[in-house]
């Protein structure tokens, strides 16, 4: 090796060894915060008179363990998925966007009206019918964007307002049969009921090893890929990465707000009202039975959103975030069995999206306060 | 500024007392790997100015700091009157009779000039006694300033003058000054050091003046203390040290070229009188700015009816008063500040101002005074903020080549000697120069035909401020059109064919520099009409 070259494989491998230093830390960090998470919530449950093992041992069967279970899971875990990677798009410029609730509901109804309106063929209707309903959920989010971008309302406002105006107009619609509500013949003694998609109309299941899904699993891991890929490495992922850092360098260097911001928090919408067409058409599981009743959004619009807040912007870490979230969900099902009351579930869920944000948090305070250091040394 | 009067050497009186009111004794203070202050030895003697001159990053405002108790020492010992003492913050020092008058003003803007001096007061405000106190004091230090006057309404000189007022009131032993003169015109800056003559010839102050101007520290000091790299390198009598020995002992190696000079705010007689090369062909301007007017979010006009042309090969130097609307007019051009009336041509083409990214698609590329700003993204590694502006480049079918983008990274970072640990990192791991450098690269690498540098060498060491005025004026022998816009009245001096002045957000005179009329400069940055 010549002299010349030495200098740099040495700060080559001290970049490593920071690097590897830094990985430490970070592992360290979750080890600790997850533990802390475990212990509080063990210590809830024993407080509340259960018994943590038998809680542990109920989400383990309620989400994986006993029969078709793990099946239930990945049919949460797609609709979570795609109301993620939609937060993780708005998110990269710079927007925050907190309706995902609503613009799953509104999607939802813009599927169903749609869907029965159009008609067609069963696979063509299907189409129509997601279609329509990432459309339904990007016009929602579009509102939140004209405010923000006509008038300057804070889009964390709007998007949040716009949740509780969706779930009411889905109410609205659902007590008008020109609208959303099923015609009486279809819909028995139920009021507030829209009417069932037809079998052929349904996402198509697979069936392995006794567990079922709808195939709207692939389409969120195909979406996440894409989206992964696009932000990863397009021009458009790299003008909203520019903008979400840095607005005023990013309209120096020609990218507009109005049309990249407005774009970003729509297709954040669409994504959610994509995940909520892809619920009512695939989900005889956890949601609704393929008909649209009040409530139909069950939360997965909150919970997408913590799915993308812990995953920290990046499409493919929601991958796996998504897939605990839904177990959390599907296995807190079982827990109410074990005698400890049922929502004790969603306080774990709370600790555990509290522990998983916690280390980031302290990297950042960290590494700022390092920066912070050097910098005022400097001056 | 160049001139050593003899009043500034009128410190006799008091040179008989020789014991020091603050002496600082071997202070240091490091932030993790970085050594701020190695062992600093500081005494002030009442009666007498004391200048501190250092680069930028030599450690003088840790030191000032330091002594202000912004910041606590790692070690060393501060004692005044003799008694050693610690300062735990800004109260502290005032109570010990340590003031500062900053760099960056704190003044509340709507607010009038008594109003503010009286901020921090407690118990019962009692404004006739304020007014009459600012009264009493601008008569004594020739700080005479209108107590009801709107701070907003002040120039930045006048301002100034408050805080240093808000200081002198509660009668300090010690009076800091970080940079006093970077917002001043050269009259005002006179007059500012007259009155901080008067105050130590008086009354026994003790005054240090904090700078990186050779000049005004050789024409206002007693005695200089000269940091380097966080260490004391020399402490001289000011009368017996010369402009090139300064220099060199701040920098640390002989300084030589005319651009390390005029970037250590020393100017060289010879400049003026240099003979004008023959005047170029006149051409069709490159950038043509006609009738520009422009307002902020609450209506405040930011540029009035501002006019500019720059040819090609052409340095213009706008030099002016910080505030009178340089930064609209970069934000202009940086396609950040929409016009409400006028055009901007650029080769004759007009050019919109409310399409984003139109300026630099146009073929301007701008330096803009604060890069943080608007010039990179931090969290952006040095190859994403080399192509921000045009990833096309990189990129094919709307997809960015990272081996490309990394081509291109790495020959910019040669090109430009930046220095970073490769094209992966990240923007805010490096420091002020090479983050300089980066736009500079970025903005050249397009071969613009408008190459907007403003204050291009603010916060950079002289070797990087010597690089980057090499740049521009290779950027102009090559046929930008350059609109160098700087504080600094010798940067432009150095490098401009042409100066402008602006002031109250317009151009309100012109002139070549050779045979420049360096009074009539500083009224018309004054506003004065003439």
């Amino acid at each position: 090796m010549t002299a010349v070259a030495e200098p740099a494989t040495n700060e080559k491998q001290a970049g490593r060894a920071r690097q590897g230093a830094r990985l430490g830390e970070w592992l360290v960090l979750y080890a600790l915060s997850i533990l802390g998470a475990i212990l509080i919530s063990a210590l809830l449950v024993t407080a509340t008179g259960g018994d943590w093992q038998s809680v542990v041992t109920a989400l383990l069967d309620g989400s994986m363990r006993n029969p078709g279970r793990w099946g239930e899971t990945l049919g949460v875990a797609a609709p979570l998925l795609l109301v993620a990677l939609g937060t993780v798009i708005s998110s990269r410029a710079g927007l925050v966007n907190i309706g995902q609730e609503g613009q799953l509901a509104i999607g939802a109804a813009f599927a169903t009206y749609f869907g029965f309106l159009i008609g067609g063929p069963g696979p063509l209707n299907l189409f129509v019918l997601l279609v329509f309903g990432a459309v339904g959920g990007a016009l929602w989010a579009g509102i939140a964007a004209l405010l923000r971008f006509w008038r300057g309302v804070p889009e964390v406002l709007s998007t949040l307002l716009l949740v509780a105006v969706a779930g009411q107009a889905v109410a609205y619609g659902l007590r008008w049969q020109r609208l959303l509500l099923a015609p009486e013949a279809s819909r028995g003694n139920r009021n507030q009921v829209s009417e069932q998609l037809g079998t052929d109309r349904r996402l198509p299941e697979q069936v392995i090893f006794g567990n079922s899904f709808p195939i709207s699993v692939y389409l969120a891991v195909g979406v996440a890929l894409i989206v992964a890929f696009l932000l990863a490495r397009s021009i458009w992922g790299f003008r909203l990465k520019m903008l979400g850092r840095n607005p005023r360098a990013a309209q120096h260097s020609g990218v507009s707000q109005k049309r990249y911001g407005s774009t970003a928090l729509m297709l954040g919408g669409a994504f959610a009202g994509l995940a909520g067409a892809a619920m009512l058409a695939g989900g005889g599981f956890a949601f609704g039975n393929y008909q649209l009743v009040p409530g139909f959004s069950a939360n997965i619009g909150w919970t997408g959103l913590l799915v993308a807040l812990v995953a920290r912007e990046r499409a493919l870490v929601c991958i796996p975030v998504a897939l605990v979230f839904a177990s959390l969900r599907t296995g807190s099902g079982f827990v109410a069995s074990t005698g400890v009351e049922g929502r004790i579930t969603d306080v774990i869920q709370g600790l555990l999206v509290l522990a998983l944000l916690v280390p980031p948090a302290v990297m950042f305070v960290r590494d700022r306060r390092r920066a912070r250091a050097a910098t005022t040394a400097r001056t | 500024m160049t001139d050593n009067e003899q009043w500034l050497t009128g410190a006799d009186e008091w040179a008989f007392s020789r014991a020091p009111l603050v002496e600082l004794r071997g202070i240091s203070k490091r932030f993790g790997a970085v050594v701020a202050c190695d062992d600093v030895d500081l005494s002030l003697y009442p009666g007498q100015i004391h200048g501190v001159l250092g680069e930028n990053g030599a450690g003088k405002s840790t030191l000032m700091k330091i002594l202000i108790g912004l910041v606590l020492p790692d070690s060393g010992t501060i004692s005044i009157d003799g008694v050693a003492c610690t300062i735990h913050d800004p109260l502290d020092a005032a109570a010990h009779g340590i003031g500062m008058v900053h760099q960056h003003l704190s003044l509340v803007g709507p607010l009038t000039v008594w109003e503010n001096v009286a901020l921090g007061d407690a118990g019962k405000l009692d404004s006739d006694e304020v007014r009459n106190r600012i009264g009493e004091l601008g008569e004594e230090y020739g700080l005479v300033i209108d107590p009801d006057a709107r701070v907003a309404d002040l120039t930045a000189g006048l301002r100034q003058r408050v805080e240093i007022i808000k200081c002198l009131r509660r009668n300090p032993k010690v009076l800091i000054f970080d940079e006093p003169t970077s917002v001043l015109t050269p009259d005002e800056s006179q007059l500012l050091f007259k009155s901080l003559r008067t105050m130590v010839a008086s009354e026994g102050k003790s005054v240090v003046l904090v700078s990186h101007k050779l000049d005004e520290v050789l024409s206002t000091t007693d005695d200089i203390t000269i940091m380097r790299q966080g260490r004391v390198v020399d402490q001289m009598d000011t009368a017996e040290t010369t402009a090139p020995e300064l220099a060199r002992s701040m920098v640390g190696r002989e300084v030589s070229l005319r651009a390390e000079r005029a970037a250590l705010g020393h100017i060289e007689l010879d400049i003026r009188a240099e003979v004008a090369p023959e005047p170029t062909v006149v051409t069709e301007p490159m950038l043509t700015i006609t009738n520009a007017n422009a307002s902020g979010p609450d209506g405040q006009r930011l540029l009035d009816n501002l006019t500019l042309d720059v040819h090609s090969g052409e340095i213009v130097g706008m030099t002016g008063v910080e505030g009178n609307g340089q930064r609209a007019l970069t934000d202009l051009l940086s396609s950040l500040l929409p016009l409400d009336s006028g055009t901007v041509t650029v080769n004759g083409e007009p050019v919109s101002s409310s399409s984003p990214g139109a300026m630099s698609r146009a073929g301007i590329g701008v330096i803009p005074e604060d890069r943080h700003d608007s010039g990179v993204v931090l969290e952006m590694t040095v190859a994403e903020n080399l192509v921000l502006v045009d990833p096309q480049r990189v990129a094919q079918h709307g997809i960015i080549d990272h081996k490309a983008l990394n081509r291109f990274a790495e020959k910019m970072i040669r090109d430009f000697g930046i220095q970073c640990s490769g094209p992966h990192a990240p923007l805010w791991s490096l420091s002020g120069g090479n983050q300089q450098r980066v736009v500079l690269a970025r903005e050249l690498a397009d071969h613009p035909k408008v190459l907007v540098a403003a204050q291009p060498t603010r916060g950079l060491d002289v070797g990087a401020i010597e690089y980057m005025t090499d740049r521009i004026r290779e950027a102009a022998a090559a046929g930008v059109a350059v609109l160098l816009i700087s504080s600094e009245l010798e940067e432009i001096l150095d490098l401009a064919d042409r100066i402008v002045v602006m002031s109250g957000r317009r151009i309100v005179g012109e002139m070549p520099r050779l045979g420049v009329d360096l009074e009539y400069l500083g009224l018309l940055m004054g506003g004065a009409n003439v």
